[in-house]
């Protein structure tokens, strides 16, 4: 291949590469984007009518108990942290953690702390020792 | 008398087939090179589960080359009497003696190694590698993307070098998929592309993979200011199960549509994330993770090794290669570095641009070389998870760019 030759292959092989890799991954942005925003969404809407459901539920089976009462009773029980019988100690220890990394300036509030699943520290080491090479 | 002529005769020819009659020198500084690589991965650790195999393979067909010879037909000279002894084999009559053809089974690598000269192993490893993938970083900041893409301009500006250097144009497209930091891509495309070199880049492409920890640091620190080390990420939001359901899907419907090529690879990683994600074929996503896995890294391991041998490894292209596979490498790094600079700057510096390093794949290996030197500034800093955006970015990117290659240069 002469100079030219190599000069015209080079190019075409950087442009075409450069080009292709970032449309590709770009379009792959947007796509992802895209269905995140429309997954959370739905989801949002789920929740939200699952919630209603659940308000009209204890309005209608209790009429008198009041209406702040209802709402603060459903928001308390989203509000529960899910802690599979983990110590309280734990948890509070947990919290510090999650505390000291965000500081007060972040509104963070622990939903669920819930055991990891049940591997062993070698399980854990052969982990990671396989997905080292690649 | 007979007898001991017999003797002398059967000594003699074990002689003549032994290695002592028929390796040469070069056999010979192989098997050193071999006893290298076992140092470095027993003692150094560096890549153990590929580069012992690797060796052994090199050390195997440097001791018995023909455990790579394939199948051949012998032409073996019978009497007229003995021919029904050879009625299913083919016959040929050259003057008055009949031949019958009779053919021998090829070496015990030459078959292993099917699996690699058909494309066969890389896309399985890249099934356990999904398997074992979580791309929910990268789904909870797309943007990742862009720093996985611009690790890949390594392997294009090294095409560039290894043309000029004197390799043919698919030749280089081999080298430079070496700076996509990814072994069975750069093993995949090699094959389709330059086979005669699948040893000396399988061998740069996993040193350089082992050596992450030693040459990206100073690259990123020479590329970014203190303040830019320093920036803490805001938390990724949390990705839910249909999301994460969801991409594998929708990644491998764009992929091969777009680029065909990039379909094997991208498929079946794509194939085992889900079968991972979908929590419902936990025994498949176990064994792609862990026999599957296992079982096809020893057979392609030893059979890259076995393709190192004398003739083909010893010669000034392969420390060209070596030298060009740096020189991909150090690239990759250097604009994933940049481009995270980029962003940086684009979002008021909430991006930190170490985690730009992380897109020439390595997974997880480059990831943790950003969270240590980005620790490095300061203690508190976790930026692994971010770097695990770019990281499996850079996954789907190398696969993207051996697409290109494949597609441009087969």
């Amino acid at each position: 291949m002469d100079l030219l030759g190599k000069f015209n292959l080079s190019a075409t092989i950087l442009l075409t590469g450069f080009a292709i890799v970032f449309s590709v991954l770009l379009f792959l942005i947007f796509i992802i984007w895209g269905y995140g925003k429309i997954v959370s969404t739905a989801q949002t809407k789920y929740s939200e009518r699952k919630r209603k459901k659940e308000l009209e539920k204890i309005r209608s089976d209790n009429p008198e108990i009041p209406d702040a009462v209802v709402m603060s009773a459903v928001s308390e029980s989203k509000a529960e942290p899910v802690t599979e019988g983990i110590p309280d100690e734990v948890i509070a220890v947990i919290s510090a953690a999650v505390y000291s990394m965000y500081g007060s300036k972040e509104k963070v509030r622990i939903r669920s702390v819930k055991r990891s699943r049940k591997r062993s520290a070698w399980a854990n080491a052969g982990i990671l020792d396989n997905t080292r090479p690649f | 008398m007979e007898i001991l002529n017999g003797f002398w005769d059967a000594l003699v020819g074990i002689y003549k087939g032994s290695g002592l009659m028929n390796l040469d020198w070069r056999n010979y500084l192989m098997i050193a090179i071999a006893c290298v690589l076992f140092f470095l991965a027993i003692k150094k650790q560096f890549e153990p589960l590929l580069l012992l195999p690797i060796a052994f393979g090199m050390l195997l067909v440097n001791l018995f080359p023909a455990i790579v010879a394939g199948p051949t037909t012998d032409m073996i000279p019978v009497k007229p009497d003995e021919l029904d002894h050879y009625a299913n084999y083919a016959k040929t009559v050259i003057g008055d003696q009949i031949y019958v053809s009779k053919p021998t089974s090829g070496g015990l690598f030459f078959y292993l190694y099917q699996g690699v000269k058909l494309g066969i192993y890389p896309p399985l490893i890249f099934l356990g590698v999904g398997a074992m993938t979580d791309f929910g970083p990268l789904i909870a900041n797309p943007k990742s993307f862009i720093l996985g893409a611009a690790a890949q301009i390594g392997i294009f500006v090294t095409f560039i070098g290894a043309v000029f250097l004197g390799f043919t144009g698919q030749e280089a497209g081999a080298i430079g998929i070496i700076g996509g930091a990814d072994g069975p891509t750069a093993i995949f495309v090699t094959t389709k592309l330059a086979p005669h070199l699948l040893g000396s880049i399988a061998i740069a492409a996993y040193s350089y993979m082992a050596l992450v920890p030693i040459i990206q640091p100073p690259i990123m620190r020479a590329l970014t200011t203190k303040k830019e080390r320093a920036v803490v990420m805001e938390q990724l939001r949390p990705v839910s199960k249909l999301e994460k359901i969801i991409f594998p899907v929708l990644i491998v419907v764009v992929i091969s549509i777009l680029l065909p090529d990039a379909a094997p690879l991208v498929g079946m990683l794509m194939f085992g994330n889900l079968l991972k994600e979908s929590g419902v074929c936990d025994r498949l996503s176990k064994t792609a993770q862990n026999e599957l896995m296992n079982i096809i890294t020893i057979f392609l391991g030893t059979t890259v090794g076995a393709t190192a041998t004398g003739e083909n490894f010893l010669s000034f292209s392969t420390l060209k290669i070596i030298a060009l596979g740096l020189i991909a490498f150090m690239m990759g790094t250097a604009f994933g570095v940049l481009f995270g600079k980029v962003m940086y700057k684009f979002t008021g510096g909430k991006v930190n641009p170490l985690i730009g390093s992380a897109g020439v794949s390595a997974v997880p290996m480059a990831a943790r070389v950003s969270q240590k030197v980005g620790q490095e500034e300061n203690p508190g800093n976790f930026l692994l998870m971010h770097a695990m955006g770019p990281n499996v970015a850079g996954v789907i990117g190398s696969a993207v760019a051996a697409g290109v290659l494949l597609s441009v240069l087969k």
